[in-house]
């Protein structure tokens, strides 16, 4: 169970790496979007613990896992899409007006030209 | 009636009047388009308006009104909790994003799109002041966070974009942690209900209670950087003085405030929260005061504004924590959180009305430099108008700004701080009041007659001035009239749903009082001083080095950082 929390936190951890550290927009919006799926998948993952089945009623089904995590996931999958296909929309903006994808360059030239 | 069915009216008819407007711009010709657009607005804005005023005599007699959607028992169905809380915040928006919207008619952005996402912005906004889960209040502040970044970006000026996408980036990264927070409380709670959170942390074990805290704190302080409280507020500059001028108003007026409220409902999860209080009122002043010294350094008209409205969200923030402070459930708590939300509605008035006319002010001389631009009168009556309306209603807002009577500022500004008064905060409050009036004066100079421009233009052009914007402008300045002349009654409709026995009802005679008047005589004297010493040469040195500190991208976690940190130690210690 360990091994697991380790390896989401450090899905986690590269997420905000890629968000904070990198320059290229285009990586940071992978961050984003890593940080987003680390979280997905711990929720996943902790309401697995509880059983084995999937949470489709048709009979008596027992040791189910916990379905109430999967449908709010289910919710912050769609807004991460929506917000990760909102920012690379604006990436391909930014670069066709300032011709850099490197945040500090993009700064830079915006400034300059006000 | 039954009240029932007019609880969903202001989240499903703006989104019915959305789905319409998008449909006629997909399927029917222009001038059809143009019907659909003012009928989405008429069923949209106005008519939720009617419906949810229409809730007033149950909010007051039930207190607050439940209704689970779908008929499904409580535990698994959506419940939505209908207060008087949610009331204000609904009127509110809906009110104020009218004349935002009749001023995009001719400046823009005006295309269909743009009436189809403001229409969406009021339900989702109707929907956080609803909600009674985190799980949905995550999902709201998201589409909501969604729908300002296009907003901002919508006149896909590089500048624009560039702010948008900073805020989406620090914004949506910070909603991480929220959907982390509620994940853990989730976890150790097995609901997601404010009440049954609450019901249930009562029975955690001291350990347990302390990770349910700081899961709180990680829901926090994201909604806490939606408000631009201090050291999270290097987005606003930059997204609202881009934006487009009507979604500039939108933003200030309304966006920023919303989620502040909401977090009266979180703060009511645990009593510990408590702790969290005075920290946040004591960082509200700050914000108040910083944001004002920021504002006076800058150049940029727009920016000047945002400043201002970092400032005065300060004030709002410390009127709202002191409430929480105190209990909203007493009568002191309550007349706190009352002055709170008299100054958020007029701050949305008369900021909006600012921005608004700023905005015309500027698109009119071409230029956004306070110290270049000069004599705009006789720049607008070149494009057609006859009478300075514009230089009247920015006038109007600037004096509601600097809280000089009749206007609404007065009356908000002066319950906000009276009620405040042995506190150290008061006397914050009031030294940034002097700042306002001194960066005021400072922007008012863009009105001044200029000779040059004047002996140029003596025939009147043939241009006719766009009515919309006179609307709007219009609009908003008798409103910012009217609520400062009406502002008795205001308080008393706010009196009746906040407090249940008025016991101790708001004072009234503290607004003509002597002291009150002298103070305000003195605050309008020390901003002509504090002006005339920040454009003497030792302040203008000091003002362009504060314009001078730029912030990073990755400098917005680091600040982010120290607010969790700063706020954990609080809660702890």
């Amino acid at each position: 169970m360990i091994i697991e929390r380790v390896l989401i936190f450090l899905i986690f951890i590269t997420g905000f790496i890629g968000l904070i550290g990198v320059k290229n927009i285009i990586k940071k919006i992978i961050g984003l979007s890593l940080l987003n799926s680390s979280i997905v998948l711990l929720f996943i993952l902790e309401a697995s613990r509880i059983g084995d089945h999937a949470p489709i009623l048709v009979g008596q089904e027992k040791n189910i896992v916990d379905p109430v995590p999967q449908a709010l996931m289910l919710t912050a999958i769609v807004i991460g899409v929506c917000v990760t296909s909102l920012s690379l929309a604006m990436a391909v903006r930014l670069y066709k007006t300032t011709g850099s994808l490197d945040i500090t360059i993009i700064k830079e030239r915006i400034e300059n030209e006000s | 009636m039954n009240p029932d069915s007019l609880l969903l009216t202001p989240i499903f008819l703006p989104l019915l009047a959305a789905s319409i407007v998008l449909t006629s711009k997909s399927f029917l010709p222009v001038k059809a388009r143009r019907f659909s657009e003012y009928f989405g607005i008429l069923i949209g804005l106005l008519m939720p308006i009617i419906f949810v005023l229409l809730l007033y005599p149950y909010v007051i007699n039930q207190g607050s009104l439940f209704l689970v959607i779908g008929s499904y028992t409580p535990k698994i169905g959506i419940v939505y909790k209908f207060d008087s809380l949610s009331l204000v915040m609904i009127v509110l928006t809906n009110l104020l994003t009218l004349p935002a919207w009749i001023y995009s008619r001719t400046v823009g952005p005006s295309q269909s799109y743009f009436t189809a996402l403001i229409l969406i912005q009021s339900a989702t906004i109707a929907a956080i002041s609803m909600t009674n889960d985190i799980f949905n209040l995550f999902v709201c502040l998201e589409v909501m966070g969604l729908i300002a970044y296009v907003l901002i970006s919508s006149k896909q000026e590089k500048n624009a974009v560039f702010a948008a996408f900073n805020y989406m980036m620090y914004s949506s990264s910070s909603m991480v942690f929220f959907l982390l927070g509620s994940f853990g409380l989730y976890r150790l709670t097995g609901s997601l209900s404010y009440q049954e959170i609450t019901n249930a942390l009562l029975n955690l074990s001291s350990k347990e209670l302390n990770i349910a805290l700081i899961c709180l704190l990680l829901m926090i302080v994201p909604i806490l950087l939606r408000v631009a409280i201090m050291p999270l507020s290097n987005w606003l500059v930059g997204a609202h003085s881009k934006a487009p001028h009507a979604v500039s108003a939108l933003l200030s007026g309304i966006l920023i405030k919303i989620p502040l409220f909401v977090l009266v409902r979180v703060f009511s999860i645990s009593p510990i929260l408590k702790n969290l209080t005075f920290p946040l009122a004591y960082i509200g002043s700050a914000t108040a005061l910083i944001g004002v010294i920021f504002a006076l350094s800058q150049s940029d008209a727009k920016k000047l504004l945002a400043y201002h409205s970092i400032s005065q969200i300060g004030y709002i923030i410390t009127a709202w924590a002191m409430a929480l402070n105190v209990g909203i459930d007493t009568t002191p708590g309550a007349i706190l959180l009352i002055a709170a939300l008299f100054h958020t509605f007029s701050h949305a008035i008369f900021k909006g009305l600012l921005f608004l006319s700023i905005g015309t002010a500027t698109d009119a001389a071409e230029s956004r430099d306070v110290y270049k631009i000069r004599g705009v009168n006789s720049i607008l009556s070149q494009k057609g108008e006859r009478f300075p309306i514009t230089m009247i209603c920015f006038l109007v807002g600037a004096l509601s700004i600097m809280a000089i009577p009749p206007f609404n500022g007065f009356f908000s500004k002066t319950l906000l701080t009276y009620y405040l008064k042995p506190s150290i905060n008061y006397t914050i409050l009031s030294i940034a009041g002097v700042g306002t009036v001194a960066s005021f004066i400072k922007l008012s100079r863009i009105f001044l007659p200029n000779k040059q421009i004047k002996e140029q233009t003596k025939e009147f052009s043939k241009e006719k001035f766009p009515f919309s914007i006179h609307l709007s402008l219009i609009i908003l300045a008798l409103l910012a009239l009217l609520t400062g002349i009406f502002s008795q009654n205001i308080f008393e409709l706010l009196e009746n749903m906040f407090i249940s026995t008025s016991k101790r009802p708001i004072n009234k005679t503290i607004f003509f009082s002597q002291a009150n008047i002298i103070k305000t005589l003195y605050t309008v004297l020390g901003g002509v001083l504090l002006f005339v010493i920040a454009t003497s040469k030792v302040g203008s040195k000091v003002l362009h080095k504060l314009k001078g500190i730029k912030t990073d991208f990755t400098d917005q976690y680091f600040h982010f950082a120290i607010t969790i940190t700063l706020l954990s130690y609080f809660l702890f210690v």
